[in-house]
């Protein structure tokens, strides 16, 4: 029940957001398409408990942060590389072990490698390995274990 | 006085969104192969896009949860898209031009290759 009043709570913010008209005829109209969303996905029963919402929201907030300065500073690095008169690239492809245990983890693991410029996972391993294609590998595989138990450390505050 | 320090900001993010857009687009010429440019193009929708659409939010008075909304969207999207392309040329065996390093060498199960060359082939038929 609680994952049902979870997903319509998301599709009515969704909505909401969209049309951006909070009359009240509106946010029933982004109710019923909620359920209707909710009724058809049959979400999961799955143990959440709403008095670690905050926690795992403030958590969301500090991992985003988090994300946007390691993105503005490999936006730096990889515009001074394409900058360069002489294209300083060393490319290859780096396995990064990712110790995220359910699917949804390894995935956000892949997406924040993703996003940041740079580094770019080309594949996923069976273990959960992410094999990652980097401008710079040297610099990257330099960095890559700090980087990854940072993600790691800031991603548990979010799931657990 | 607000007004006037958001459309400042707005000017910010317009012209530090078009140089990075810029960047890429050279980064995108320059580089030699799909794997670099895809980081290139990358950054085009993660700086261009996000960075037009915080602009946008800040200097027009409404429309600013589409904005936010559209500033998620595309930083979920687009490494997923990335992600895929440069998937599917290790796959079907696009090589790197200048590599130095290749954890994935040899890594690829045959099966998953040989379908995604089969898809390929049958495409150009």
């Amino acid at each position: 029940m609680l994952a049902y009043a979870r997903l319509v709570l998301i599709c009515l913010l969704l909505f909401l957001a969209l049309t951006e008209n909070v009359e009240l005829s509106n946010i029933v109209l982004g109710a019923l398409i909620g359920i209707l969303v909710a009724v058809i996905l049959k979400p999961a029963p799955e143990s959440l408990s709403i008095r670690r919402l905050p926690v795992a929201l403030f958590n969301l907030a500090r991992y985003t942060a988090w994300l946007a300065v390691d993105i503005i500073r490999n936006g730096i690095r990889v515009a001074r590389i394409v900058l360069d008169p002489k294209l300083p690239i060393r490319p290859g492809i780096l396995a990064i072990k990712s110790d995220m245990k359910t699917e949804l983890g390894i995935a956000l693991n892949a997406h924040a490698i993703t996003v940041t410029p740079g580094e770019q996972v080309v594949e996923i391993g069976e273990d959960g390995t992410l094999y990652t294609h980097c401008l710079d590998v040297v610099a990257s595989a330099a960095g890559a274990e700090a980087a990854q138990r940072t993600r790691r450390r800031l991603m548990e505050g979010i799931f657990e | 006085m607000l007004e006037t320090i958001a459309y400042a900001a707005a000017i910010l993010a317009v012209v530090v969104g078009t140089l990075f857009s810029i960047v890429g687009i050279i980064g995108l010429v320059r580089l030699p192969d799909v794997y670099t440019r895809l980081h290139a193009a990358g950054k085009v929708s993660t700086f261009g896009v996000a960075l037009l659409a915080v602009a946008a939010v800040l200097a027009v008075p409404y429309a600013w949860s589409r904005g936010l909304l559209l500033i998620v969207l595309v930083l979920l999207a687009g490494p997923v898209v990335s992600h895929v392309i440069g998937s599917v040329a290790y796959r079907t065996g696009v090589p790197m031009r200048g590599a130095v390093r290749d954890d994935l060498a040899g890594r690829i199960s045959p099966a998953s290759r040989d379908a995604v060359r089969a898809m390929h082939e049958q495409e150009q038929v």
